[in-house]
């Protein structure tokens, strides 16, 4: 079945498959490779990567702004419903197939420098093609089975490499944490899809969620949720979005499911660049491009509160961690409540637009975070000193020592800040001008979606200059405390510098729009919003930009003054506040007492009904039976048994009683006759 | 061809028994060999099975395929007309699956049991004969072939598990005996019970013909299990209690929760093999069951009863779960995995939607597979080191690579992820649940509840067990023991992984042979809904 328009070139597919094929191909030739740590396997991955990058690149100049295509094919029927496996190629998923490759690439570079010494590098290469390879397949596919596929292998293969080092306790149970709650919002989009399924009688996306799709022609009248071709209760429309969400927030780390994020940091920088920050955890955000036209206002304004909840939480928190990891990780998390927010609030373009800009210069943040991490582990190797490498604490002053590091970080930074002539200006603030105006003509409680979100950004201005200053400025902490240790640090090979000044280049304003300052003309935006978006209607448009950077620079500046030169204050490190963000809102221990323990005590109680309760019972029947067998073998032996004794004693009696008058003695036959004869006489003389 | 493919494992049965104890080193030989060629036909068997609405079978006679039908016990009772027992023996979509994965298991069955090693002329000898039971349960036809051969089963198992079992094997073996005995007495009695009450139409006979059991006008007017006569049985209807009765030996089998404490025990009592045929086959028969005679022959309490039966699937699903979490005999929580897993199936058939029962089917196939290959591979361990508690293993990741590969394969595809079969036979018995008019939607999303739980006990042992650095009870001693696999090992295993694989990429390869019977199942079953 070929839904797609005729005149189109059918070829794209090919190119599109091949890109999502090159990936797989290179894993399964990592598979048979011998050796343990083979340098070629880092080859394959990264040639594998690098052709999928081009084919992608093809397929994405071909599609995108043109009409999408689709391609399907029968993939397996059951009972009489056919399921179908396909391509859907919209800007949506090019954009992606693109993006991943982008980010994908420079990661496979660095890691092949990065990871050079591990013991596990082979194993490193083929999980890392495996999780390219389901990313791809996931943006491009176009039923929604094999979306929840596809969406179960990112989280699988982000399990394996959580736990890459899998002798660490911590990395274990880190893994085993982020698999966990990731089914958590697998089984909501189970549940979503089930129910799409039976509502609509397809798990097609064009035709479920396309223009004019199933889904936008159904509609809730009196409680029912009717479509075109069945109805249900209503409550499943609302349960069908609550998965999605749930989905959503696990993938995406959204609150109240975002807690494997952090932890996640286990894994290998270079993984956590490419998985926790770019692409996988951008994969909710993807989700919700795809399905959009299921969500009714509600809904969405139920997307909005918790993505700009999280974003203002994790901001939170990100300002008193001081795992280097950690604060990268909730600032992920801050950004992707950003997004999703914007989805909330109808900003589709910008929220994707977002997802783009931020997968680069995260991406990149975490690559330097590693060249740093790196560096400290060296140096606590060939010292033998006892601290952890990721605390930023011990670092400081690096920015002269690994100057090409430091410049690409503070683009990076400065994305994420959102200050003008990056990436991250244009994309950010197009969310927080289009969260005003969507407050706008709302009660004063919807202003608090906006409000809220200016601060989340302003805090993310300090707690991002925070970690620069902490890192790059001032004097290395370290050697303050031990004055003796041999320090030796450079920026790496091109393994490192290349990736880096590449995903700099990203993270700057030309490759997005030729303005700088307007992100109306960012030409991602104008492709996912359409004509007419362009009027800049309001004085919004001109007032937050300039607020926020405003106060932006003057926080950073704060930042700067506070860990740097030490001169205006220090924080109360007992109060409650800063208790609650560098214990992150004690929502890791809540989980753990209030889910986690009740879930066990249920398990073991469960055990022992199986134990007590079922097994005793069927005890209790074997004693049953046992105690009645052994009554009746009572009653055998000493009745009908003691019945029988009893006739075989009596006849026994008799025969004695018998026996005693034939003992062989004359004198006894005598008196027997004798007796005999006279009781004759007596009997006859009586009748 | 079905018949030389029941009585051929019984065949060298024979040749091993007459062999004399000398030869005792070609016993295991002579069994692979034996399955080797069982699984050969059944390859056949599975590429010419033809597809088709002309071959749905369930309550068709003619549609079935490999038909064999020979007059088996013809008695003239005088008066009471003849007696009427067939050899009567065939196959649908519903049967031919099970017959290949059967087939399929019992290799891997025949390969792990190298590891016995006391009194191999009797172990052997009964494993065939336990073979050429169970193959025989899923084609017979006829009721009293069934029941003659669903009894028969019990007989080498009790032995097996009785004799060549762990420390408490004698307990296990008699609840397990005594369990299933349990049930099968009372289905003798609803057999006769239909026996009196069906009719051969075309030789005035009574009959134990199944496929004649599903047609209402074959019932003699006035029978015990006639619909419109409406007997009843301590005041409930006869035809509820016939398929109560039945539905209790199956689930039995299954097991389903609460009538499942003989497989925990059973399992971690059985030599592996054993637990192998006793998870991958044996508890297939049970789900065969509900869906050729419970459903086939009551097809309408089915129906009104179908809630019950969800609801005892969900139960059995979150119960076997939990309990599944609460273990730390490893081969433990596989078998109450097995519990969790094996609900799917009793789910997918409450729904009677061809998505639930079609996934019930593949879950069957797929946890044949799978469970296969858990308890090889606990087997693996304890073959080693005789130990089974996960609290005495860490890092067993580090020790055993390759192992390790399997391990991870084996839990991942039975926690249902993507790409192995399990997820497809989850999601769509899942799906069946919620589609079907006959259960309530609650169902279905509580029972994707139990999805997430069999994460959690799988993860958990993996953390515990295989993660982490290297630290082992039994030190050094167990260090040196616990050697990589072995090329047998790699042998049996890879099958198993790669079948799993195959059918959760291509769910079509049993989709296409079942389609046609699952159709005819559900539109036969539909016709009895009023």
């Amino acid at each position: 079945m070929n839904t797609s328009i005729p005149y189109q070139d059918i070829s794209v597919v090919y190119y599109a498959l091949a890109a999502v094929a090159m990936p797989l191909i290179a894993f399964l030739i990592n598979v048979c490779l011998p050796g343990k740590t083979n340098k070629v396997s880092g080859w394959m991955s990264t040639l594998g990567i690098f052709t999928s990058a081009v084919l992608s690149a093809l397929v994405f100049a071909k599609i995108w702004g043109q009409q999408p295509l689709h391609i399907q094919q029968l993939w397996f029927t059951i009972g009489a419903s056919k399921l179908y496996a396909g391509v859907l190629l919209n800007n949506l998923s090019v954009i992606l197939l693109l993006l991943v490759n982008l980010i994908a690439l420079p990661v496979h570079i660095y890691s092949t420098a990065y990871m050079s010494h591990d013991a596990g590098y082979k194993r490193y290469f083929t999980y890392l093609s495996f999780f390219c390879f389901s990313m791809l397949a996931l943006v491009v596919v176009d039923s929604m089975y094999l979306f929840y596929a596809f969406w179960e292998l990112v989280g699988f293969s982000s399990y394996l490499l959580i736990g890459f080092w899998f002798t660490k306790d911590k990395a274990v149970y880190a893994n085993k944490k982020a698999f966990i709650i990731n089914r958590i919002g697998d089984i909501g989009l189970l549940v979503a899809i089930i129910i799409l399924f039976t509502q609509f009688h397809t798990a097609d996306i064009v035709q479920l969620f396309g223009d004019n799709g199933l889904v936008a022609q159904s509609f809730i009248k009196n409680g029912i949720w009717i479509a075109p071709a069945s109805q249900l209760p209503a409550v499943y429309q609302y349960i069908a979005c609550a998965g999605i969400m749930l989905a959503v927030a696990a993938k995406s780390a959204q609150f109240p499911l975002h807690t494997w994020l952090p932890d996640a940091m286990e894994g290998p920088t270079s993984v956590s660049a490419l998985i926790h920050a770019a692409t996988m955890v951008a994969a909710g955000v993807f989700l919700l491009g795809r399905v959009y036209p299921i969500f009714n206002t509600a809904e969405l304004n139920a997307l909005a509160v918790i993505g700009c909840f999280t974003a203002f939480m994790a901001a939170t928190i990100a300002l008193t961690q001081n795992d280097l990891k950690r604060i990268l990780a909730y600032s992920t998390i801050s950004q992707l409540g950003f997004m999703i927010m914007a989805m909330g609030i109808g900003a589709y373009a910008s929220s994707l637009f977002h997802l783009v800009t931020h997968a680069f210069f995260k991406c990149l943040l975490f690559l330097v975070a590693g060249i740093v991490i790196h560096q400290m582990q060296h140096i606590k190797e060939e010292n033998n000193l006892d601290i952890d490498p990721q605390n930023i604490l011990y670092m400081g002053g690096l920015r002269k020592k690994l100057p090409f590091t430091f410049i690409t970080a503070i683009v990076a930074s400065l994305a994420l800040i959102g200050l003008p002539l990056t990436s991250g200006y244009l994309s950010k603030d197009g969310i927080l001008i289009q969260a005003f105006e969507w407050s706008d003509g709302k009660s004063c409680y919807y202003r608090m979606i906006p409000v809220g979100a200016i601060i989340a950004s302003i805090l993310t201005a300090f707690y991002i200059g925070r970690l620069i200053v902490k890192v790059f400025f001032g004097e290395f902490r370290l050697q303050k405390i031990n004055p003796h240790i041999h320090i030796h640090c450079n920026d790496g090979g091109w393994q490192f510098k290349l990736p880096l000044l590449f995903l700099t280049i990203c993270c700057l304003f030309p490759l997005f729009s030729w303005n700088p300052l307007v992100y109306e003309h960012a030409w991602i935006f104008s492709a996912f919003s359409g004509p007419g978006f362009l009027e800049r209607i309001n004085i919004y448009h001109t007032i937050i930009p300039a607020g926020a950077n405003l106060v932006n620079i003057l926080v950073i500046y704060l930042a700067y003054s506070i860990y740097v030169k030490r001169n205006t204050f220090t924080f109360d490190q007992t109060g409650f506040f800063f208790r609650l963000s560098y214990n992150e809102w004690y929502i890791d221990r809540f989980y753990n007492s209030a889910i986690v323990k009740p879930i066990l005590s249920l398990s073991n109680a469960s055990s022992w009904v199986d134990k007590n309760i079922i097994d005793g019972f069927i005890n209790l029947l074997k004693n049953i039976v046992l105690s009645i067998s052994k009554i009746t073998a009572w009653i055998d032996k000493y009745i009908i048994d003691g019945f029988l004794h009893l006739l075989t004693a009596i006849v026994q009696l008799i025969g004695n009683f018998a026996r005693n008058f034939q003992s062989g003695k004359i004198q006894y036959y005598l008196f027997s006759m004798l007796a005999v004869i006279l009781a004759l006489f007596i009997l006859k003389t009586l009748i | 061809m079905l018949t030389l493919l029941i009585f051929l494992p019984i065949l060298f049965g024979f040749i091993i028994v007459v062999l004399p104890s000398s030869m005792r080193a070609s016993f295991k030989y002579i069994t692979l060999l034996a399955t080797l060629l069982q699984l050969a036909i059944s390859i056949y068997i599975y590429l010419n099975f033809k597809t088709g609405v002309a071959f749905g079978g369930i309550d068709h006679e003619t549609q079935f395929q490999f038909l064999q039908k020979l007059p088996w016990i013809h008695l003239n009772l005088g008066s009471l007309g003849t007696m009427q027992i067939d050899y009567f023996v065939g196959i649908d979509g519903i049967s031919v699956t099970l017959l290949l994965m059967t087939s399929i298991v019992m290799v891997v069955a025949a390969l792990s049991s190298w590891e016995i090693t006391s009194n191999l002329k009797g172990f052997f000898a009964l494993f065939l004969l336990l073979d050429m039971a169970l193959i025989g349960v899923f084609c017979s036809l006829d009721f009293f072939l069934f029941y003659i051969f669903y009894e028969l089963m019990l007989l080498p198992l009790y032995f097996l598990i009785g004799m060549w079992g762990g420390a408490r094997r004698e307990y296990a073996a008699i609840k397990f005996f005594l369990y299933t005995l349990f049930g099968s007495v009372f289905m003798l009695l609803v057999m006769i019970g239909l026996y009196l009450s069906v009719k051969d139409p075309a030789t005035g006979n009574h009959t134990f013909n199944m496929i004649q059991m599903m047609n209402p006008a074959n019932y003699t007017p006035g029978s015990i299990f006639n619909i419109l006569s409406h007997q009843t049985i301590f005041g409930i209807s006869a035809r509820t209690v016939g398929f109560v009765v039945l539905f209790v030996a199956f689930a039995i089998k299954v097991p389903v929760v609460p009538l499942h404490t003989w497989l925990p025990d059973a399992h971690v009592e059985a030599p592996t093999p054993v637990s192998i045929i006793l998870a991958g086959i044996l508890l297939k028969i049970g789900g065969y069951g509900i869906i050729r005679i419970c459903i086939g022959i009551f097809p309408e309490v089915a129906t009104s009863g179908a809630f019950w039966l969800g609801l005892l699937g969900v139960i059995s699903i979150l119960y076997g779960a939990f309990n599944a979490l609460a273990q730390r005999d490893f081969k433990r929580i596989i078998a109450y995995s097995s519990v969790s897993q094996m609900g799917f199936v009793l789910l997918g058939i409450a729904s009677q939607t061809t998505e639930g029962i079609s996934g019930a089917v593949f879950q069957m196939v797929s946890h044949g597979f799978l469970s296969a290959m858990l308890f090889f591979l606990v087997g693996v361990v304890y073959n080693r080191v005789h130990d089974r508690d996960i609290y005495n293993f860490r890092g067993l990741g580090t020790l055993m690579p390759k192992y390790m590969v399997f391990i991870m394969i084996a839990f991942f595809a039975s926690l249902g992820l993507p790409g192995f079969s399990t997820f497809i036979a989850e999601a769509f018995s899942l799906t069946g649940a919620f589609k079907s008019a006959l259960l309530p939607n609650w169902l279905a999303i509580c029972g994707a509840v139990g999805i997430l739980f069999s994460a959690c006990y799988f993860l958990w042992t993996l953390q515990r067990m295989f993660f982490g650095s290297v630290s082992l009870k039994g030190g050094d001693t167990w260090r040196a023991a616990l050697v990589d696999l072995k090329p047998r090992e790699i042998i049996a295993l890879i099958p198993l992984a790669l079948t799993a694989l195959a059918l959760g990429v291509m769910p079509s390869l049993v989709f296409d042979k079942i389609n046609d019977s699952v159709l005819a199942l559900v539109s036969f079953t539909k016709t009895f809904i009023r």
